[in-house]
């Protein structure tokens, strides 16, 4: 991020239940919002579905890992074994492929698990030390416990404060906050 | 959102076109019946090559009969919504076991007591003649003399029907109470729950010990030199994987009309997805482990047994074992959403099915000399694409018979009341 951000980040309606920010949810979809994002201290999938969400990358991360691995590893044990430090072993053939698959086997593990939990990381844009929407307090408190947010984003080209207040007011929140970057 | 848990249907019995699947079975298990007989006038061989095809489609019936009796105990010992699913199903696959009893009665008097599939038979009591006459190696007059005490035709009989004797009572105790649970008030459910843990705990260990004795007997015999600890269960693993793409496989086809069509989400069909890539992996495992300690070991005693399966073409058949049996289903199954679309799912799962058969040809043809290290063409060995088909068509109607009898889901379980509710309902 080059330039320092000012203004609003956007408009975060707080709810006692998921049902409330469900609805509320896909009514702003409906309605033609699309950035925006949803807040639940538990996963709440039709929350999820309400906004649209679509299918992450993770699990292609993860094969790509994998393929990789047993790349790597099989390719490793090959040159060791036939061009690199050729080794008569109980006068078996140099390129003896049973005794290579355990270890590439182990890295198609290894590399699949590292890579799917370093790339949910690098999707996610981890690490992020500072979110605006942690400025709104009742978020703080209250987004990893027993409240339900929605958060309608300023950068939507649907999005004016006051229309956008009103349209979130509709659905009676907790309440409405702006929050600033 | 405000989705409403659904209702079970007032009907649950099997639908109308389960008819059609047992005529369709019949006909086909009529017409290669026909094709396998006429193969075997032509053969040439003295009926030998049916017979042996007659032993592959036993052990697939078997197979499809008795895992599904493990997989119906494994499911009330673990418990899960899955396990409602596939119950009924896999009572109906429990209930064929007479007709895996008649499949398996020419094996016994024909194969065995008449000494035309195994060798142990023929020269069992004498073996060292045989030898001198050169019939036999002397590994296998040795092999023969040292295990008389357990390849005999006493012991055969004596075991295999103890074996049989032991899963009616299985069957028969786990299909018994069933109904009487179902027939039984909510209240009880625990007491119905212990009685068929006691029952299938126990069950489920004495199944593995049952099962290794009869493949012993019944396949690993037919070459009487060979011996492996894992070799049961190998078959175990085998079972679980062809039984679980089967249940699969009518669950899909039942899920066009009630009950079915209420009762599987997709959460569920997912979860079948799941374990069945879990039983392609541990089956994938066992025979690479099996394989990678004999091949590192390369003895004289043990190595043989894959040589006769590897060279003179059979390593074609064994590298496309490796394929069916897991590569296609690994690649396949790794899709998330090729678990949750039924008609992929489905196609994966005959690849399953087809992959045993596979296999158990590769287990059972290369025992015999004429065949062994030398795969090569005779009308004979076309029984293996008649025979099996027919007993296991022949299976499959009467599988689809049993379907019939009996309402297509449990009732009397608190996991049914789950099972209706709308997927992902943890809000």
């Amino acid at each position: 991020m080059s330039a320092i951000r000012e203004g609003t980040y956007g408009l975060l309606a707080e709810f006692d239940s998921p049902g409330d920010l469900v609805r509320a949810a896909q009514a702003a979809y409906d309605s033609g919002y699309r950035r925006m994002d949803c807040y639940t201290p538990y996963p709440v999938e039709e929350a999820a579905e309400a906004i649209g969400f679509h299918r992450d990358e993770v699990s292609l991360v993860c094969l790509i890992g994998g393929l990789l691995g047993v790349a790597a590893m099989f390719g490793l044990e090959t040159w060791i074994s036939v061009w690199a430090y050729p080794l008569n072993i109980a006068g078996r053939p140099y390129y003896s492929w049973p005794a290579f698959i355990v270890p590439a086997y182990e890295w198609t593990i290894l590399w699949s698990g590292l890579s799917a939990f370093f790339g949910l990381f690098a999707l996610c844009g981890l690490p992020e030390p500072y979110h605006p929407l942690f400025n709104a307090p009742n978020f703080r408190g209250g987004a990893t416990s027993d409240k339900f947010f929605l958060c309608l984003e300023a950068t939507d080209p649907k999005f004016e404060v006051a229309q956008s207040r009103a349209f979130l007011e509709s659905f009676q929140p907790v309440s409405v906050v702006e929050v600033e970057y | 959102m405000a989705q409403h848990a659904k209702t079970l249907p007032h009907d649950l019995g099997a639908p109308e076109f389960v008819d059609r699947w047992r005529a369709r079975a019949l006909v086909i298990g009529a017409i290669f019946g026909a094709l396998g007989i006429i193969l075997g006038f032509l053969a040439g061989d003295g009926w030998n090559h049916f017979l042996r095809a007659w032993l592959h489609g036993t052990m697939i019936s078997f197979g499809f009969c008795c895992g599904g009796m493990a997989l119906l105990m494994t499911q009330y010992l673990s418990g899960g919504k899955w396990g409602l699913l596939v119950r009924r199903p896999l009572e109906a696959m429990t209930r064929t076991l007479p007709l895996v009893f008649l499949y398996f009665l020419p094996v016994g008097i024909f194969g065995m007591s008449f000494k035309q599939l195994y060798l142990w038979s023929r020269y069992n009591t004498d073996p060292w003649g045989a030898w001198k006459q050169h019939l036999i190696s002397a590994t296998q007059a040795h092999s023969i003399y040292f295990k008389h005490p357990l390849l005999n035709p006493v012991t055969f009989w004596c075991v295999s029907i103890f074996c049989f004797a032991s899963w009616w009572l299985y069957t028969h105790l786990l299909n018994k109470w069933s109904l009487q649970r179902d027939a039984d008030t909510a209240p009880n459910v625990p007491y119905w729950q212990v009685k068929f843990e006691n029952l299938s705990g126990f069950g489920v260990v004495f199944y593995t010990l049952t099962l290794t004795a009869v493949s012993i007997y019944w396949v690993m015999s037919l070459d009487v030199t060979w011996y492996s600890t894992v070799y049961g269960l190998q078959f175990l693993v085998g079972q679980a994987y062809g039984v679980l793409a089967l249940v699969i496989l009518t669950l899909i086809g039942l899920s066009k009309a009630e009950p079915i069509k209420t009762i599987m989400r997709i959460t569920e069909q997912h979860d079948l997805g799941k374990l069945c890539f879990a039983f392609v992996m541990l089956n994938i495992y066992l025979a690479f482990a099996a394989f990678l300690i004999i091949w590192s070991g390369n003895s004289p005693e043990e190595i043989p047994w894959y040589l006769d399966r590897v060279r003179g073409n059979w390593g074609v058949v064994a590298t496309l074992d490796v394929v069916f049996h897991w590569l296609i289903p690994f690649t396949l199954l790794l899709s998330r959403d090729l678990k949750r679309i039924k008609g992929r799912l489905a196609v994966c799962c005959c690849v399953m099915i087809f992959a045993r058969c596979w296999d158990m040809f590769w287990l059972i043809e290369p025992n015999f000399k004429d065949a062994a290290r030398n795969l090569h063409f005779s009308i004979g060995i076309l029984e293996y694409l008649t025979v099996p088909v027919a007993m296991i068509a022949f299976w499959m109607a009467y599988y689809f018979t049993n379907l019939k009898t009996r309402p297509l889901v449990a009732t009397n379980d608190p996991h049914l009341e789950e099972i209706l509710e709308p997927e992902h309902a943890h809000a």
